[in-house]
């Protein structure tokens, strides 16, 4: 993760040593679940919303933070990293945007589950989440599935005070078809209902036959992010950026704004694999 | 694979790590240790701890400077014998 703006983490305590200490929430050869899976939501043949309840009493998050989602397979705790798309609640239904990975590890079970199987969920972990000064304009660039965070923290700041609102909400996300673009039926909701949110998809593969129809922004993330900040005349010293997903979309958007002179401070980031040319992601969502 | 905490850790165990750590794979007992390690059984190589490190103490196992390539097997102990581990940590940067 790419945490360059202002904002100390919550730490968790230490857990003591112990004869071995407990990774993720289990001992070699125990399956210690705490979740159930209540329903997948297909997108596509590769993307859905999974919502899955913790047992007993919700526990806290911060809007934007990620958990581990693991499941029992070949004798192991297999886990991985997701942003959750919920916001805070007392609920304890969480959802996640999922892609699922051909041959990956943990995916292509994720999606062989039924409704109601057994899920292991870690603690909430993670910084991309509100810039405590909302007296800017916030920014949301997200590619693919990195959507889910940006969703959590709308809903959280949209539900909230108005005074904890910034004033100018702006969401870009980017996919490579229409049917990708999750959640556009509330985006465009919200969009209708507050008047400081913009909402804008844009599609990079708009020649392809499964995009027929679409008139809507077209390119790349990055490019259309450099554009949006033109044309909303957004101001470098009270705008914050959020960017999520694709490493290499958010290593190019990073470059275009440190161009158009927007501080490091102002850009909060998580990427979602590891590439050679970006370095260490926050979470590895390639499985 | 996994990622390793390596000597710069040692004496400032400052944490970020294990706020960020999405499986909870990095620990410490903090009345006894002067570092923190990471479960190599646990780590999903996702590099969160290694960008959030102020110290630039974590890396790949494998991109280790070999000054500190003993520190792979220091963090691996630690979750059998955290008693030897912490015996290694003491030898490889005596406390002041």
């Amino acid at each position: 993760m790419t945490r360059i703006a202002t904002g100390a983490a919550v730490l968790d305590p230490v857990r003591p040593a112990g004869p071995r200490a407990l990774a993720g929430g289990g001992a070699p050869g125990v399956f210690t679940p705490n979740a159930t899976l209540v329903r997948r939501l297909d997108l596509t043949a590769s993307v859905a919303r999974f919502v899955v309840r913790r047992d007993g009493p919700a526990i806290p998050h911060v809007a934007g933070q990620y958990l581990a989602l693991g499941i029992w397979a070949d004798g192991r705790l297999l886990q991985r990293p997701y942003s959750t798309a919920s916001p805070p609640s007392a609920s304890g239904e969480l959802e996640f945007l999922i892609r699922r990975v051909p041959h990956g590890a943990l995916t292509p079970r994720l999606w062989e589950l039924p409704r109601g199987a057994r899920l292991r969920l870690g603690s909430p972990k993670g910084l991309l989440t509100l810039d405590p000064r909302r007296d800017r304009a916030a920014v949301f660039a997200a590619s693919g599935t990195g959507l889910a965070p940006i969703i959590s923290m709308l809903a959280a700041v949209l539900a909230g005070p108005a005074e904890a609102c910034p004033p100018r909400l702006l969401v870009l996300h980017g996919v490579s078809y229409v049917a990708e673009l999750a959640y556009r039926g509330r985006l465009e909701r919200w969009a209708a209902i507050h008047p400081g949110l913009a909402y804008e998809p844009v599609i990079s593969r708009p020649g392809d036959p499964l995009n027929a129809g679409w008139n809507g922004a077209v390119g790349h993330l990055d490019l259309a992010l450099d554009a949006a900040w033109q044309r909303h005349r957004l101001d470098r010293q009270r705008t914050v950026t959020y960017l999520c997903g694709n490493p290499e979309v958010i290593a190019a958007a990073t470059r275009l704004l440190a161009a158009r002179g927007v501080p490091p401070d102002a850009i909060v980031a998580e990427r979602y694999w590891t590439t050679p040319n970006t370095g260490p992601s926050a979470l590895d969502r390639a499985s | 694979m996994s990622y390793v905490i390596a000597e710069p850790c040692i004496d400032q165990q400052d944490q970020s790590c294990v706020a960020v750590c999405p499986v909870d794979c990095i620990s410490a007992d903090p009345a006894s240790d002067r570092k923190f390690y990471i479960d190599p059984d646990g780590c999903i190589d996702c590099g969160s701890c290694e960008t959030a490190c102020p110290n630039q103490a974590i890396f790949r196992s494998d991109q280790l400077p070999p000054e500190w390539a003993r520190f792979a097997l220091v963090d691996a102990t630690w979750f059998s014998d955290p008693a030897r581990a912490r015996r290694a940590v003491d030898e490889l940067l005596p406390a002041a």
